[in-house]
C-alpha cells in the first residue's frame, strides 16, 4: 500500500473529470470548438463546458491576448476554486508569435498568469489538446 | 398584502453587461440598459482583439502579407486571402493564369460553405437547439480534411492564395474527393431543413430591419439581402471567373432573423452548384506566374493605388492599397463587413427588444469580432 | 470612347472644376480641395451614391499632410468613385460628413480619430473605440515605430528565446 499525503488523496478524489470554462478568445478557439462537436466528442471523457468560472477546473488561454482582455482573464482566474489549472495554447503565448511587433498584444503569458502547460502549434490540433488533458490525469496519479 | 403590486419607480433601469465571459456572446461586449424585460438602449464595446493589422502589413513584403492575411477573420481565412492577393495583383499588373483562377474560386466557395455551417451551428445554440450545433460541427470536419489535403493546414492555409496565382497545384485524386464531400454537404442540408417548431416562435418577427435603415446604417451581404435588396458583389462587379458561372442570389423581404437564417441555407446550395461547375470546366496549365515561381523575398511594387471589393461570407470586404515604389505597401486599409454590422446595426436592432430575444438577434447577424477590431 | 464613367467624370469636372481620371471599368478617382468637399458629397449623394464603403487616412510624412479618401458606391449605376483631399498633419481638422451619410460615417470617423488623431467638426461622439487607457501618441502615425517600442517595453536582450528579435 502506497502512503499518500492528504493533498494527493483529495486531488485523486476531485480530479476525475475536468470541467472547462467558456473563455473562447482569439484564434485558438476555432480548434477547441470541434472538441465539443460530434467528431472529437469530449463528453465521453467526462469533460464539459461550463458557463461560470466558479464551477470550472481548467482555463484555456487559446491564443494572443490584448491588454484589454488580459485584465478580464485575470479576474476570471481569481474566481476559480482550487485545484485549478491554466493551459496555454499556441505560439502567441510563448514569445509573441505572429504579432510580435504589435503594440497592443502581450508577449509572455507567464508574466500575467501562472501557466501549468504549454501546447505549441498555430493553432494546435484537437488531438494535441486531448494529450494535454491526459497529462493532467497522469500528474494527479503520480502525486505523492 | 400582495394584492397590490406597485410598478417600479421611474428611472430604475439597471445596467447589464453582455460581455466576453458570457457563454452566449463570443469575444465582444454589449452594454445594455434594461427596464423590466425590455432593452432600453445598447452600446457596443469592441477592442478585445485589436492587433493593428493595417500597420503590421506595412512592415512586411507582399508574400509575407499573404500569410498574415489568413488571420483577419479566423472563420473564413481563404476568402480574405483572396482579397489581399487580388489587390497586389492589380497593383503590380499581373495577369493570373486560367487554371489558378478556377482553383481560387473553388477554394473560396468551399470556405464560404464552411463558414455558413458555423453560422447555422451557433444560431441553433442561440435559439436553444444543441443538437444542431453538434451535428453542424461534425459535418464541417469533412471540409477541413479537404483543406488539409490541398493546402496543408486545417484552419490556416499558410497563404495558399498568394499574389501571382496559388502556391501549388491540386494533388492526385483531389477532384473525386471534392465531389464526395459535396454529396455529404447535400445530405447535411436536407437535415438542416427539417426545422423544429421552436424556431418559428423564436426567430420569426424578431429583429426586423427595413431596407432604408439597412442602407443608411451601412449593412451589406446577407443582412441587406434579408431586407429585400437584391445585390451581390459577385454579380455587380464580377472578379475572377464569376461572370462565366450560373448561380442565383437569394433574397427575402421580411428582414427578420428567420429571413437571414433562410438565406444562409440557400447560399450553401448555390455555392455547391458553383463548385460543381468550376470543377467540370477546370482547364490545364500552370498555376503561378513565372516571376513568382521561385519567390524572391524583395519584389518592387510600382507606384499607384487600388481599391478591390469582394464578397466574403459575411458581406462586402474591401482593401485599399497604396504603394510608393517600395518593397512593402505604403498603406493598406482593410474594410470588413462586421465593422458596420456590429456597431450601428446591432445598436439599432437591440433597442426595444425583449431580453430573451437578444441571442437570436445577435447570432442572426453572423458576426466575427476579429474582422471588426483587426 | 464614351462610357458611363467618362460621362459622369465630365459632368463632375464641369460642375466643380476639379481633376480626376477613370482608372478602369467602374473606378473613378477625383481630387478636390477641402472647402469644396461637403458640397461635392451632397451632389454625389443626390446622384445615387448612397453607400459609403470606407473612409481612410494616408500619412505622407515628407509632405507634412494627411490625405483623406472617401470611397462611395452607387447601387444603380454600379460605379465606385473615390474623393481625395489633403489636410495639414500637425493640426488635422475637417468637417464631418455625418449630415450626409449619418451612422455609417460616424463610426468610420470615430475610428480615425482614435488611430490618427483627426478632429471632425460636427461629430459629437468621438470617444475611444478600441483602446483602453492608452497614453501614447496616435498609434498609426508614421513617426511612431512599433518595432522600437516593442523592443523597449516588452522584450529583453538577456532572455535566450528573445535574442532573435534584436537583429
Amino acid at each position: 500500500m502506497v502512503k499518500r499525503s492528504k493533498k494527493a488523496k483529495t486531488m485523486r478524489k476531485i480530479i476525475k473529470a475536468i470541467w472547462i470554462f467558456n473563455w473562447f478568445n482569439s484564434c485558438g478557439f476555432i480548434e477547441l470548438v470541434p472538441l465539443v462537436g460530434s467528431r472529437w466528442d469530449m463528453e465521453r471523457f467526462g469533460m464539459i463546458i461550463v458557463g461560470t468560472p466558479r464551477h470550472a477546473d481548467v482555463l484555456f488561454i487559446a491564443g494572443y491576448q490584448t491588454l484589454k482582455s488580459i485584465k478580464r482573464a485575470q479576474r476570471v482566474y481569481e474566481q476559480m476554486a482550487e485545484p485549478r489549472v491554466v493551459i496555454a495554447l499556441g505560439s502567441c503565448t510563448m514569445t509573441g508569435g505572429m504579432y510580435w511587433d504589435s503594440y497592443n498584444t502581450i508577449k509572455r503569458l507567464e508574466d500575467y498568469l501562472p501557466v501549468n502547460l504549454y501546447i505549441p502549434g498555430c493553432p494546435p490540433r484537437p488531438e494535441a489538446v486531448f494529450e494535454a488533458c491526459e497529462k493532467i490525469f497522469q500528474h494527479v496519479k503520480e502525486l505523492q | 398584502m400582495i394584492d397590490e403590486i406597485e410598478p417600479a419607480p421611474k428611472d430604475s433601469d439597471y445596467d447589464f453587461y453582455f460581455g466576453p465571459a458570457h457563454p452566449g456572446s463570443g469575444n465582444f461586449g454589449v452594454k445594455l440598459k434594461i427596464d423590466g424585460e425590455r432593452v432600453v438602449s445598447a452600446r457596443a464595446d469592441p477592442g478585445y482583439l485589436h492587433r493593428g493589422f493595417e500597420k503590421l502589413m506595412e512592415y512586411r513584403t507582399p508574400i509575407q502579407n499573404a500569410v498574415l492575411s489568413d488571420r483577419l477573420c479566423v472563420l473564413e481565412p481563404l476568402n480574405w486571402n483572396l482579397v489581399h492577393a487580388e489587390a497586389v495583383d492589380e497593383l503590380m499588373g499581373i495577369d493570373v493564369p486560367e487554371r489558378a483562377k478556377y482553383i481560387r474560386v473553388i477554394m473560396a466557395e468551399l470556405s464560404r460553405i464552411q463558414s455558413h455551417i458555423i453560422w447555422y451551428g451557433v444560431f441553433s445554440i442561440g435559439t436553444g437547439f444543441d443538437t444542431g450545433f453538434k451535428m453542424a460541427f461534425g459535418y464541417r470536419d469533412y471540409i477541413l480534411d479537404l483543406f488539409e489535403l490541398i493546402t496543408g493546414g486545417r484552419v490556416y492555409p499558410a497563404g495558399y492564395i498568394c499574389p501571382g496565382g496559388v502556391r501549388r497545384d491540386f494533388p492526385n485524386g483531389a477532384r473525386d474527393k471534392i465531389l464526395k464531400v459535396l454529396d455529404k454537404m447535400d445530405e447535411m442540408i436536407k437535415l438542416e431543413e427539417l426545422e423544429n417548431p421552436a424556431l418559428d416562435v423564436r426567430a420569426k418577427g424578431v429583429g426586423i430591419l427595413k431596407v432604408k435603415d439597412a442602407i443608411r446604417l451601412g449593412a451589406t451581404g446577407p443582412v441587406l439581402r434579408g431586407s429585400g435588396m437584391k445585390t451581390d458583389v459577385r454579380k455587380d462587379e464580377p472578379y475572377e471567373i464569376y461572370d462565366r458561372l450560373d448561380f442565383e442570389v437569394p433574397v427575402r423581404n421580411e428582414g427578420d432573423a428567420y429571413a437571414r437564417y433562410w438565406i444562409g441555407i440557400e447560399e450553401m446550395k448555390q455555392s455547391i452548384k458553383i463548385v460543381k461547375q468550376a470543377l467540370e470546366d477546370l482547364p490545364d496549365g500552370e498555376v503561378t506566374v513565372p516571376e513568382f515561381k521561385r519567390p524572391k523575398v524583395k519584389v518592387k511594387m510600382p507606384q499607384g493605388e487600388v481599391y478591390i471589393r469582394n464578397e466574403v461570407a459575411r458581406g462586402e470586404a474591401a482593401v485599399y492599397m497604396v504603394s510608393d515604389e517600395g518593397s512593402e505597401p505604403y498603406r493598406c486599409k482593410i474594410r470588413g463587413p462586421d465593422f458596420l454590422h456590429m456597431i450601428p446595426v446591432l445598436e439599432c436592432l437591440l433597442k426595444g427588444a425583449q431580453i430573451a430575444d437578444v441571442p437570436a438577434i445577435y447570432w442572426s447577424l453572423n458576426i466575427c469580432p476579429a474582422d471588426m477590431d483587426r | 470612347m464614351v462610357t458611363k464613367e467618362t460621362e459622369l467624370l465630365d459632368e463632375i469636372k464641369s460642375e466643380f472644376k476639379v481633376d480626376g481620371r477613370v482608372q478602369r471599368k467602374q473606378r473613378i478617382w477625383v481630387s478636390t480641395d477641402k472647402n469644396k468637399l461637403i458640397e461635392m458629397c451632397n451632389w454625389l449623394k443626390d446622384h445615387g451614391f448612397v453607400h459609403l464603403s470606407a473612409v481612410s487616412v494616408t500619412d505622407w510624412l515628407e509632405d507634412g499632410k494627411y490625405e483623406l479618401t472617401y470611397h462611395l458606391w452607387s447601387y444603380d449605376d454600379k460605379i465606385l468613385i473615390t474623393v481625395k483631399t489633403k489636410i495639414d498633419r500637425e493640426k488635422p481638422t475637417i468637417s464631418s460628413v455625418m449630415p450626409i451619410w449619418e451612422e455609417s460615417a460616424q463610426i468610420h470617423e470615430r475610428e480615425l480619430h482614435e488611430l490618427f488623431g483627426v478632429k471632425f467638426k460636427g461629430n459629437s461622439d468621438l470617444v475611444p473605440l478600441f483602446l483602453e487607457d492608452w497614453g501614447g501618441p496616435p498609434p498609426f502615425r508614421k513617426d511612431f515605430d512599433w518595432r522600437n517600442y516593442v523592443r523597449e517595453e516588452y522584450y529583453s536582450k538577456e532572455n535566450e528565446r528573445e535574442k532573435v528579435y534584436y537583429d
